[in-house]
């Protein structure tokens, strides 16, 4: 048997108060006269017997009833003999840990992260009890399902240490399930321990309910939630964007955009933060000043050798409640030519596609468009023709019927090395390639249907779009994209599997994406020319949605990345050398879960946490409680002094002991029938 | 009559007493003519019965008419009347100092001892007083004088309770002092085992003595209330005793108990005048009970 409150069991010799209270009692006496002695030496010596033991009971009831109600308070655990009452053994247990950034927000006054305080208690709690004969850990950075030799061990391992990614308790609860399911463990304990960080509990996802149904149907299943959702008083983050080198003349400067971001309370005072640049091993610092959000440097420049083609950096502010977030690392190298290959079957959108890629979004940035007809294309030469420049393409417009073959193929692995392609409907009424393809013919699981006309109505609206993200996100300036103004004439219907992040007011998709693990796949279901619609004439929706996807898809032929931390970032992790921080480096199963700078060979990547890490606030209690309806669940917070859904087990075995002894204390107490003595008061002569 | 300056006995007690009279239970044998039976036969008016003639009887006490009837010759016997002596037996061990609202059980003896006393001597009866503390404290033979009543008195008045008790053999000794048949009165809390009181009684029962015993007992001696441990100091000088009565209570009630039954049974085997009193009653009311109870019945 363990205790929660350990520290309480101090107050057992309080015991011996009852104890205490009785010889004090015997010594509170008053002093009386008294003739009648010979009755009251009889009486103690008649008390000898029967009477003695029940007041040795008493005092044991008394002593009882004290010792229960210490060790309510000290908070028993289940495990041992007591636990085989209060809670039946479970035959395996599940630790589900949030390793994401958030989980290393410190205490300020004892040093310990939430992550290390609630793997702490865990196996202070684990150890007490019982655990099972299996012991898993299901962590958020790998997702893996991994054996635990015993409790002590999660304070060492690696796979519950910190990382610099996020957490999907959706997911990992699905994990969870997949292995009750294959394992058909009996009683099982899950513990989840947690900060309640809103993005990763995702509580709006639909999976939850999928989730809780199969968890209903599982018996002995039991959920503890060890939830630490308090907020420091005051923390900061800082991170880098837009990354850019630069030569101007002889010189060369790295372009980039500092943000700090401020959490908590810190005053209305204005603050300056010092933050540190650390480039190719030169530091410099610069103050910034804080407001209640915190504060940004946009387009801040650092010169650097004109030599240095590729390289890394990192920005760092001083220590604060997390120090996961204090430092962030970014790599740059020279921003290559912009390549994309527009395949078209009609000269006029070829030439519309060309026109609007040609011109870079900055002077400084070389774009090149090859615009090849589909005949060739369909037949191989063009590719070959720029077979030398394919490995630099970011991005490829397919402005035809779906090819199918060994181009599908080239196109497929296109898309696996990260970079963009976006498919528009072919001009003619011909759906797919060369030949005669069915009408089936898919690729990325998606195919054209039929050309589609307003009939009565004039032209076709957007009635929705995804403004807050992917290609038809805001713009910098936070206006949205004027898709309202966008008027389509014909568009042409499509299956496809993807997510639609435009529509048209007949519901029908205007851009989709396909999800894939790398790259993106975009339908477009209209064409820019005239006759399709006024994407060419009114140029900004059509302008801005090819430079982003031309963007991204050159983002994968930089020599340098920036990456979100996570188990699949570095595709060989023994292939990439850890450059930085040289301090703790983790080992290579762990690479890619931490931030820092890999290299390999002229490739650099940096990892940080994700930008949500920065913002993402915690859920209600009560709204997670929500989230477990119809489960077998306990929340019980990290911090010791509320764990009573857990102790509740044996505490109340102890409170009913208590009370046991208080009534049989009562009933042992309770004065004897007293004879009245009948004395004559007459002569019995 | 007789002037009064001892507080412990009342006027108005003894005026409301005076029409009774202490009377003994057995034929007294005094020295003077009074108001009990003699077992010797006297000259008192009270037939007491026929005796045969035998030579040498004063032929003056023949009763003639008897010999008119049946020819035979009978001496008529009358009952002697004569004076008690009375001998008070006063226990004077610590524990007569217990007292109920200022009241020891020695002030309620010496009362009663005071009020009887002067009871027997108003009625011309020899009064004596023994003080029994660890032996004997004081005696006092009794005489019919008025002096001698005064120094009783006086020796009530004075008298002082302390030390164990040494009843049983004040009461021996008692026995074997007092030569004639006598009334003994006993004052005493009786705080001694019943069999040790039992041989007593016995004593002076073999003694001819008629033997009266007031049995002076405190309401809480009885009842033991109290609501926590009390130190009990022993008022004849034993170790004290620390005891919680709600504890204990029962205890002492079982043996109270006992220890009553048992001196019940004594005092019914030793026919003894006996008279339970707790000390809270009016002392008057106990004496006219007890001189009442005494009262010869008449014969029809």
């Amino acid at each position: 048997m363990g205790f929660l409150q350990p520290f309480a069991l101090i107050a057992l010799p309080l015991i011996a108060l009852p104890i205490l209270i009785h010889l004090i009692n015997q010594y509170r006496h008053r002093t009386i006269p008294w003739a009648a002695m010979m009755f009251l030496m009889r009486a103690k010596r008649m008390r000898k017997g029967m009477a003695r033991l029940r007041h040795f009971l008493i005092l044991l009831m008394r002593v009882l009833a004290v010792a229960a109600l210490i060790f309510v308070v000290s908070r028993p655990l289940s495990g041992g003999w007591l636990g085989s009452i209060g809670m039946s053994k479970p035959d395996a247990t599940l630790i589900l840990l949030d390793r994401s950034v958030s989980m290393e927000m410190q205490d300020l006054q004892t040093g310990q992260s939430k992550r290390s305080a609630a793997l702490k208690k865990l196996a202070e709690l684990l150890e007490q009890g019982d655990y099972g004969t299996h012991l898993m850990l299901i962590d958020s950075a790998s997702g893996q399902l991994q054996e635990v030799d015993s409790p002590k061990a999660l304070l060492d391992i690696p796979i519950a240490g910190p990382s610099a990614t996020s957490a999907d308790i959706p997911g990992m609860l699905a994990s969870t399930l997949a292995y009750l399911n294959a394992n058909e463990s009996g009683r099982v304990d899950v513990w989840i321990c947690s900060d309640l960080n809103e993005n990763d509990w995702d509580v709006e996802s639909g999976r939850w309910q999928a989730i809780r149904e199969e968890f209903a149907q599982l018996e002995g299943v039991h959920h503890f939630l060890m939830a630490d959702a308090d907020l420091p008083s005051s923390n900061l983050s800082i991170r880098v964007e837009n990354v850019q080198r630069w030569e101007r003349g002889n010189d060369a400067e790295l372009v980039l955009d500092v943000i700090v971001r401020s959490k908590g309370n810190r005053g209305t005072r204005r603050q300056e933060v010092p933050i540190e640049f650390e480039v190719n091993n030169v530091r410099s610092v610069v103050e910034v000043e804080l407001d209640q959000q915190g504060a940004s440097l946009k387009g801040h420049r650092i010169p650097i050798d004109t030599k240095l083609r590729s390289g890394w950096g990192s920005v760092g502010l001083p220590g604060d409640a997390n120090p996961l977030d204090n430092r962030f690392f970014f790599v740059f190298s020279e921003s290559p030519v912009r390549r994309a290959i527009v395949v078209s079957d009609d000269v006029k959108n070829g030439e519309a596609f060309r026109r609007a890629l040609a011109i870079p979004i900055d002077p400084r940035l070389q774009h090149q468009i090859d615009v090849i007809s589909v005949d060739s294309a369909a037949e191989g030469a063009s590719l070959n023709r720029i077979a030398g420049e394919w490995e630099n393409t970011g991005l490829l417009i397919w402005q035809a019927a779906l090819p199918r073959g060994p181009v599908a193929e080239q196109i497929a692995q296109f898309v696996d090395t990260g970079r963009v392609v976006m498919f528009f409907p072919p001009g003619s009424s011909q759906v797919s390639g060369k030949g005669n393809q069915s009408e089936n013919e898919r690729l990325f699981g998606s195919h054209w249907g039929a050309w589609q006309t307003p009939g009565s109505q004039q032209i076709f609206s957007t009635s929705w779009w995804r403004g807050d993200t992917d290609l038809l996100a805001h713009v910098e300036s936070g206006d949205a994209l004027p898709l309202n103004e966008l008027r389509t004439y014909r568009y042409r219907s499509f299956e496809s599997p993807g997510t639609p992040l435009a529509r048209f007011n007949d519901d029908a998709p205007l851009l989709s994406r396909v999800a894939t693990d790398r790259g993106a796949v975009y339908f477009c279901s209209t064409l820019p020319t005239a006759q399709f619609s006024s994407l060419e004439r009114e140029g900004v929706i059509f302008y801005v949605i090819l430079q982003r996807a031309l963007g991204w898809g050159c983002q994968a032929l930089s020599v340098a990345s920036q990456r979100d931390a996570g188990p699949d970032v570095l595709a060989d992790s023994s292939a990439w050398e850890l450059v930085a921080p040289t301090d703790n480096s983790p080992l290579l199963s762990q690479r890619g879960l931490h931030a820092g700078v890999y290299r390999d060979g002229a490739y650099w990547t940096a990892v940080n946490r994700s930008q949500i890490e920065d913002s993402a606030t915690a859920v209600p209690v009560e709204t997670v409680d929500a989230l477990f309806d119809g489960m077998s669940y306990r929340r019980i917070d990290v911090d010791v002094s509320d764990t009573s859904a857990l102790a509740s087990e044996l505490w109340r075995i102890f409170l009913i002991a208590m009370i046991v002894a208080l009534l049989a204390e009562a009933a042992l107490s309770l004065p004897g029938k007293r004879t009245k003595t009948t004395l004559s008061m007459v002569p019995t002569t | 009559m007789l002037q009064l300056k001892r507080d412990y006995l009342d006027q108005k007690v003894l005026e409301r007493l005076s029409t009774l009279q202490l009377h003994a239970r057995l034929p007294m044998i005094g020295s003077v003519s009074g108001k009990h039976r003699s077992p010797i036969r006297g000259s008192s008016l009270e037939f007491a019965e026929y005796r045969k003639y035998v030579p040498g009887d004063d032929p003056r006490r023949l009763d003639w008419r008897a010999y008119a009837r049946n020819d035979r010759y009978y001496i008529k016997e009358f009952e002697a009347d004569t004076n008690l002596r009375m001998c008070l037996v006063v226990d004077t061990s610590g524990s007569m100092n217990f007292a109920h609202d200022g009241m020891r059980k020695l002030d309620y003896a010496r009362r009663i001892a005071g009020t009887l006393a002067y009871i027997a001597a108003q009625q011309g009866d020899a009064v004596g007083l023994y003080c029994a503390g660890t032996g004997f404290h004081k005696e006092i033979p009794p005489k019919r004088s008025a002096a001698h009543l005064s120094a009783v008195l006086d020796e009530l008045g004075a008298m002082e309770a302390s030390g164990e008790t040494g009843l049983a053999n004040v009461l021996h000794e008692t026995a074997e002092r007092v030569p004639q048949r006598a009334l003994i009165i006993i004052l005493s809390d009786l705080f001694i085992e019943p069999e040790v009181v039992r041989n007593c009684l016995d004593h002076l029962r073999f003694r001819k003595h008629d033997v009266a015993v007031f049995h002076l007992l405190e309401q809480r001696e009885l009842a033991l209330e109290f609501d926590r441990p009390m130190r009990f100091v022993d008022m004849e000088g034993g170790e004290p005793i620390l005891a919680d009565p709600t504890v204990i209570g029962a205890q002492y009630q079982r043996a109270l108990e006992i220890y009553l039954e048992d001196m019940n049974t004594v005092i019914q085997e030793t026919e003894v005048d006996y008279h339970r009193i707790r000390i809270d009653e009016n002392y008057d009311d106990v004496l006219a009970r007890f001189l009442l109870g005494r009262t010869p019945k008449r014969h029809k």
